[in-house]
């Protein structure tokens, strides 16, 4: 367990405020603490025995870990690694949110995960000529298993297996760094060769433990097989389609243009304002945090509001869940999906 | 009864001493919660932690209270507030200046004013904007841009640094060369004075003498006048088109050659920028855009207006650069995306440097363009001197330079050795006949020097200023006119 920041990274941080535009957080405050330049100020104060490192527990848990602070920062500061270690300093025994212990039982075994999924009609078993394996994910494979059933359908080279877990993602991001990490080895271990994911918040972490170049999003991965697709009709139109980053695979991977280029060539493509900011899903945050999640949401329900979409895509199951839920609170009729079914309609 | 004679003459003096000297800070809390409602003033431990910095290496100071008001009146009243109770007030934009201006050193309030971040009204036909201070620069300058308008100032910072913030340190940038600098676009300003008294200087007007140009001193002030609260900001016409070029000298010296040139033949243009060798190489490194890192100084140039004139220009200005002896080579960017590349490798200049240290400090010193050349020549001498890293780029055009010492925050010497290397290159400044800040301001980093430019007399002067604005002495105070 991190007991201490790594002294590295915090000096990073120059403190040119650069990242206060672009943080969700400081966009709804205005106030300093609540804006990476302020957290990393906090963490110093903690990393220099000036302050009591309780004192971070309000901010550590309000910050959405969107990591959108990372591509503006002309420093190269690596705020979501800070963040983590952060989590893990303070989310220990009573300070770690019971939802969080939950969530960890849940997952904490590969059968733990399999037996999750029981019930759900997620991609059969198979293997394959490639060395491509799916990923069923841990809450995806419960709360949207039609997505790897989709992917397996329009992608007959890739494996299924059974035998996977969790990727860690959740626990790195809630305080369990190592924990975290040896979650997504064994992943590795468990899928040999390239791992195929519909996740986005997954495909930033396993790539940052089991290395770049064995881990595939869905739409980069769909974009390299270089298919020509038609535009999908629906009562005799084109579907007009907007699209909601993952901030992970966005702000960690740099992953944004693949997913936008898939889908104007399928559908009357609206870039949606802000696309890139967060959603306020943020993994476990829509659960930890909700009303502020809501806060986060309701601006991006607006943005949307006006576009008259038929279909929001995706490419993280925690944004499906938002957005999906959002819109139907606000009675807007616009389906949200996974960038997969869309690619679907359209081979079809 | 002598007792209580006693008590009661104690808890006089009690309530004199209260009144004429400062208030407790829970005490500061809690009056301040009460008079303006606990959603706008802060006091606990993390928001102080916070707002201890701002974007200068080596300050920090803790405040008491945080208020961020929404309106002048809220102003107003925390203003009145520390007039009665001798409260320092140091009002902040988004705290990213370079010169620790907002750095709360004798604790006091801390103003953050980004919740009033309104744009009150564009004019097109005056052209003109209404702003309140929280605005940040990018934002007006986007918005304005929709009507076929610019807001001028440019700062570095523009993305997150606020006008007000802009206003109050008298901002530049990249345009300044062509367009100047903050100071000649605000029209007219609605000011909170020390002693909670609003007034409005200026106007709509673009010609308006009637009594002392009150709005060109507050331009500037850092916080030692007034509080502003709302700006009225004369806007140009945005340019149709813009082209850029870079050059790659053998030194300075010919760079140097290259720019009186180019300005000698009468280009006035919008972009005139330099890297030294350290700065190119840190760039290079940083963001491989493929710079020749071999190259003594490279020459960002460009302009912008309408399209086959701006070509022309540009054009030009690449000519006369490639006829310096020394010239290494000259390149004009042929799209956009390739001159925002150049404008980048001028931009990430600080980042890239301050990625070879753990403190970088960036001084931001003037001087008469010829004497550019000598001067980084200088610095070149002080660097070596104190055996330090000094990277050196700057506004080619307008001889503002910004070397930038990079080093280990905790090698203690080299700190010692930064800060007289500092002082070397002000009074190097100051011999050339420049001086110590171009753009950045004076704040606490470069007080102690300001009398060296000023001189006893202006100093003096200076100080009558702030007591007419600020009586009590509650504004900003230890920065200038202190």
């Amino acid at each position: 367990m991190t007991e201490n920041f790594t002294q590295s990274k915090l000096d990073r941080c120059i403190s040119c405020g650069y990242c206060l535009p672009a943080c969700p957080t400081y966009q709804l405050t205005g106030a300093e603490e609540s804006s990476p330049r302020g957290r990393i100020t906090l963490m110093r104060a903690v990393q220099e025995g000036r302050m009591e490192k309780e004192n971070l527990l309000a901010e550590s848990g309000f910050c959405l870990g969107c990591r959108a602070c990372e591509p503006v920062c002309p420093a190269g500061v690596e705020y979501g690694v800070l963040l983590e270690e952060m989590r893990e300093i303070l989310w220990q025994g009573k300070n770690r949110p019971l939802i969080v212990r939950g969530l960890f039982l849940l997952v904490k075994s590969r059968w733990r995960v399999r037996k999750l999924g029981l019930f759900s009609h997620t991609a059969r078993p198979r293997s394959a000529k490639s060395d491509i394996h799916l990923m069923l994910g841990c809450f995806e494979r419960v709360l949207f298993p039609h997505v790897s059933r989709t992917v397996a359908d329009i992608a007959p080279e890739i494996s299924v297996s059974l035998n996977q877990g969790c990727c860690g993602a959740l626990h790195a991001h809630n305080g369990e760094l190592e924990l975290g990490r040896k979650m997504a080895v064994k992943l590795g271990e468990d899928l040999p060769g390239t791992i195929l994911t519909t996740a986005g918040g997954c495909a930033a972490h396993l790539s940052a433990n089991i290395g770049r170049e064995r881990v595939k999003e869905f739409s980069e991965w769909w974009m390299q097989k270089e298919v020509l697709l038609s535009k999908i009709q629906q009562s005799g139109a084109t579907i007009r389609v907007g699209f909601q980053d993952s901030c992970h695979l966005r702000n960690g991977l740099g992953i944004f243009k693949e997913p936008r280029i898939l889908l104007r060539q399928i559908s009357n493509y609206v870039e949606i304002p802000n696309a890139s900011g967060c959603c306020g899903a943020a993994g476990s945050y829509s659960l930890l945090q909700k009303k502020n999640s809501r806060r986060v949401v309701a601006q991006k329900v607006n943005d949307i509001k006006s576009l008259n979409l038929d279909y929001v895509a995706t490419v993280n199951p925690g944004c499906t869940r938002q957005l999906a839920t959002a819109l139907k609170r606000s009675g807007l009729k616009t389906r949200v999906v996974h960038i997969s079914e869309l690619v679907a309609l359209a081979a079809r | 009864m002598a007792l209580l004679t006693l008590l009661y003459i104690t808890f006089l003096a009690g309530g004199l001493i209260a009144t004429m000297s400062r208030v407790d800070s829970q005490l500061l809390l809690t009056q301040l919660t009460s008079l303006l409602g606990p959603e706008i003033v802060k006091g606990d431990a993390v928001s102080l932690e916070a707002y201890s910095h701002d974007a200068t290496p080596l300050f920090r100071g803790l405040a008491e209270v945080v208020v961020s008001p929404r309106t002048t009146a809220e102003v107003a009243e925390v203003v009145r507030f520390a007039g009665r109770t001798k409260t320092p007030i140091i009002a902040r934009g988004a705290g990213s200046n370079l010169c620790a201006a907002t750095v709360p050193l004798n604790g006091g309030i801390v103003l953050s004013m980004v919740n009033m971040n309104s744009i009150l009204e564009i004019s097109k036909s005056e052209m003109i904007a209404v702003v309140q201070p929280g605005v940040t620069n990018l934002h007006l300058d986007t918005e304005v841009g929709k009507e076929g308008l610019m807001f001028v100032p440019d700062p570095g910072s523009r993305s997150v640094s606020t006008v007000g913030g802009n206003v109050a340190t008298s901002a530049g940038g990249l345009r300044g060369l062509k367009y100047g600098t903050t100071k000649n676009y605000i029209l007219g300003l609605e000011v909170v004075l020390g002693t909670g008294e609003v007034i409005r200087t200026g106007g709509r007007l673009v010609k308006d003498v009637a009594g002392y140009d009150l709005t060109r001193l507050l331009v500037g002030s850092e916080g030692t006048l007034g509080i502003f609260t709302e700006i009225t900001a004369a806007l140009v016409a945005r340019p149709h088109a813009s082209k850029y070029g870079v050059g790659y000298f053998d030194d300075l010296t010919s760079a140097s050659i290259a720019v009186e040139r180019i300005m000698g033949s009468g280009i006035l243009p919008s972009t005139l920028e330099f890297l030294d060798n350290t700065c190119i190489a840190a760039v290079e490194d940083f963001a491989h855009l493929g710079l020749d890192v071999k190259a003594g100084a490279l020459l960002l140039f460009g302009d912008h207006g309408d399209s086959p004139f701006v070509d022309s220009i540009v054009q030009k200005m690449a000519e006369i650069a490639s006829g310096v002896d020394g010239c290494r080579e000259v390149t004009l960017a042929p799209d956009i995306a390739a001159a925002e590349a150049l404008l980048y490798a001028r931009r990430c200049s600080l980042p890239a440097l301050a990625r070879l240290g753990t403190l970088s400090i960036l001084e931001d010193i003037s001087v008469p363009r010829p004497l550019m050349a000598a001067t980084v020549t200088g610095i070149e001498k002080i660097a070596e001197k104190y055996a330090l890293l000094i990277g050196t780029f700057g506004h080619a055009g307008d001889g503002n330079l910004h070397p930038t010492i990079v080093l280990d925050k905790d090698d203690r010497e080299a700190v010692q050795n930064a800060e007289r290397a500092m002082a070397e290159i002000f009074t190097l400044a100051l011999e050339m006949g420049g001086t110590i800040t171009g753009e950045h301001g004076v704040g606490s980093a470069k007080l102690p020097y300001l009398e060296a430019r000023l001189g006893t007399v202006q100093m003096s002067l200076q100080r009558s200023i702030k007591t007419v604005f600020d009586p009590h002495g509650i504004l900003n105070p230890g920065r200038l006119g202190s």
